[in-house]
């Protein structure tokens, strides 16, 4: 439940930024990319839909993407993405409690833009 | 001629011969160069004539790196000149020893509008170490001296020499030309101690440290030094560039297995990144994929030790000698948990271009292509990958255990499409009892694919897998993303029989639609023992990591 209310959290704080946050507005004015965050057995999912400046979200698992981070379980998935930098994103990968899937360089992408709202 | 008396032209083969052990020369013939051919004859030096003068710097280019001496080409005035440029450019960017020889109108018709009359000198001051014009025979060996010194000595890079028919007909008394001693200098600079000192206490202070050895490390040609270093150090190394293969990629410290993607992974929690001989330009994003690490920069042009990222330490100096240098310096040191930790992650990044590489599919995706040919080559083998998402797949996929064995000159800063047969045919002259396989994109196949007359000619047996998306893929597929699928421009190419032209050039060909098809089709060309082309068809949908950060590069425009 925690990481769902955080996913959801998420989505808000990206739509809020895609419409107040300059740095962040121009980062994504051009993009379009579909990133999910989900869990393996499919419960917890969100799709970060962007596209030319503007944020959507689904919450289907199995939607088209061009990353995903796919957790092993949501207690870790929660406490990682709260961290909210890479090397907790790197050492969870290592550790086989994530998998990256689709292209990577879209999740660095993703990273990127948190920095601009963070 | 009497044997008192020499050709400028001879001499000049000569001097190659005799003082700089030049066994090969690529070249174009033309009738400005004849008196240099000849002699090259006389002195019983291979001459590779190619079909375009483009190729002929390519494939010298190609042999100094894999044979880490400076590779001669020789071309003939006007458009055999202008041909080269390409070449020599690329030559410049990737700072290779490319000594160019080259024809010119003579000096007797200047400004009387001569045949292939024109500037070079001032054209190609910009994109070389040295430029000149010999104007007297007797000067030739101190020219070609000083043009091999300069291509060779502290930074390397291309150097042109421009000799006119009127001193390559000239005949003159040996006596008068006299040959300077060859004199080739090893860079002696050496570091400041405090540096070396800075730099070594970082080191033996880190806890999760990187090495990426770039093309320094291939010039430097320094594995035994890069051995010692990593395996006292125990810090996991990934070489790019020239640099890869000094050190197996099968050494249980690399990372370069993974390529590109496996090296971004971990790159970016490195708490200390050793770069050698490595420049931060636009392939290596600037150095922006560490951004917190402590960073040491080894290099022999100090002009890059600050460049777009300042150097924690900066230690100007030859790679090898460097290390060398460092090597009482640092600990002994164990670092296989985070080498571990390091490979875990990269599998965990690259777990649907693992999966890819598995399954078999329809259409053929690239990723599965480039394990399929592994599997039938394996690593004792050299690789060239050429294209733009080609080159992506062919660096990921490939692996060797020869130094140099997985190029990808195209993805170097010219981006220059087309060097992948040339490099190929380097390679296979270089190193002819080893398999050579070619990896290219069916748009670069485009630039130089006339050149397997050249090896059908010289007998040269590349094989080239063509992965024929038919289109300029990531051209197409950054149109696609930035301007939509229906306004896609100038991007598709369309299914062309490329096997069927190297057939009619004397080669062997075959097609190849399904999975099923690309080992036996391999193998047989194998055993045709010509220069092969195997094209392959691959899903067109299929975009690699390299097309989005080429767009993500233009995005932020």
């Amino acid at each position: 439940m925690r990481l769902k209310i955080l996913l959801f959290g998420l989505y808000g704080l990206l739509w809020f930024s895609s419409k107040t946050n300059t740095s962040f507005k121009k980062f994504i004015r051009k993009a379009r990319v579909r990133m999910m965050i989900r869990t393996e057995d499919g419960r917890y999912a969100r799709l970060f839909i962007f596209d030319m400046g503007k944020i959507t979200t689904v919450t289907d698992p199995d939607q088209p993407f061009d990353a995903a981070l796919t957790w092993k379980d949501p207690k870790t998935a929660f406490s990682v993405l709260l961290k909210q930098n890479m090397e907790a994103i790197f050492y969870a990968a290592a550790d086989g409690n994530l998998k990256i899937e689709g292209m990577p360089v879209y999740a660095q992408w993703f990273d990127a833009a948190m920095g601009h709202i963070m | 001629m009497s044997k008192s008396t020499i050709s400028g032209g001879h001499l000049v083969a000569r001097y190659l011969k005799e003082n700089e052990n030049i066994t090969h020369v690529f070249t174009l013939s033309g009738g400005h160069i004849e008196a240099i051919l000849d002699g090259m004859t006389e002195y019983n030096i291979t001459a590779i004539d190619v079909r375009h003068e483009q190729v002929a710097a390519m494939m010298a280019h190609a042999w100094s790196v894999y044979n880490n001496t400076p590779g001669v080409c020789l071309v003939t005035a006007g458009p055999g000149f202008t041909n080269a440029l390409t070449g020599i450019v690329n030559a410049h960017l990737e700072n290779v020893p490319l000594v160019v020889l080259c024809g010119r109108h003579p000096v007797r018709d200047d400004l009387k509008g001569a045949l292939q009359e024109m500037n070079q000198i001032d054209m190609v001051k910009p994109v070389t170490k040295w430029a000149a014009t010999c104007y007297d025979p007797r000067r030739i060996p101190e020219y070609l001296s000083i043009a091999f010194r300069q291509a060779t000595m502290g930074r390397p890079g291309p150097v042109f020499l421009e000799l006119p028919p009127d001193i390559l007909f000239a005949e003159i008394d040996s006596s008068s030309a006299p040959v300077p001693s060859r004199r080739r200098h090893k860079t002696a600079v050496r570091p400041e101690t405090s540096d070396l000192e800075a730099a070594a206490r970082i080191i033996n202070s880190a806890q999760k440290p990187v090495l990426i050895g770039g093309s320094g490390i291939g010039m430097s040609d320094c594995g035994a030094s890069l051995k010692s270093f990593v395996d006292k150090t125990g810090i996991p190394f990934a070489l790019v560039n020239y640099g890869r293969g000094v050190l197996p990629d099968d050494h249980p410290l690399s990372l370069s297995e993974g390529g590109f993607t496996g090296i971004a992974s971990g790159l970016p929690v490195a708490d200390v990144v050793v770069a050698v001989g490595l420049r931060f330009n636009w392939v290596l994003q600037s150095g922006q994929l560490f951004p917190d690490a402590k960073v040491i920069r080894i290099d022999i042009d100090p002009s890059e030790l600050d460049r777009n990222m300042t150097a924690t330490v900066g230690l100007e100096g030859d790679a090898g000698m460097v290390l060398d240098q460092l090597l009482p310096l640092v600990e002994k040191r164990d670092h296989t948990e985070w080498v571990d930790t390091f490979k875990r992650a990269c599998t965990a990044f690259m777990t649907t271009e693992l999966e890819k590489r598995q399954q078999p599919s329809d259409p053929i995706h690239p990723a599965r292509l480039v394990e399929q040919v592994m599997s039938v080559f394996g690593n004792d083998a050299y690789y060239v990958a050429d294209g733009g998402d080609t080159t992506y797949y062919g660096l990921s996929g490939f692996s060797s255990v020869h130094r140099a064995g997985v190029l990808i000159p195209a993805g170097g800063l010219l981006g220059c499409l087309g060097t992948g047969i040339p490099f190929a045919l380097a390679a296979k002259l270089a190193h002819p009892d080893k398999p050579v396989i070619v990896l290219n994109g069916d748009g670069s196949f485009g630039f130089n694919s006339m050149e397997f007359d050249t090896a059908v000619r010289h007998n040269i047996p590349i094989i080239c897998v063509v992965n024929n998306d038919c289109a300029w893929g990531m051209i197409k597929h950054s149109q696609e993303i930035s301007l939509g699928h229906d306004r896609c421009t100038c991007s598709e190419l369309g299914m062309r029989h490329y096997e069927k032209m190297v057939e009619g050039l004397g080669g062997y060909g075959e097609l190849v639609t399904k999975d099923e098809e690309i080992v036996p089709a391999l193998k047989r060309a194998v055993a045709s023992g010509k220069p092969a082309c195997i094209n392959v068809v691959t899903d067109p949908t299929v975009t690699s990591q390299a097309t989005i950060l080429f767009y993500q590069s233009f995005g932020e425009l």
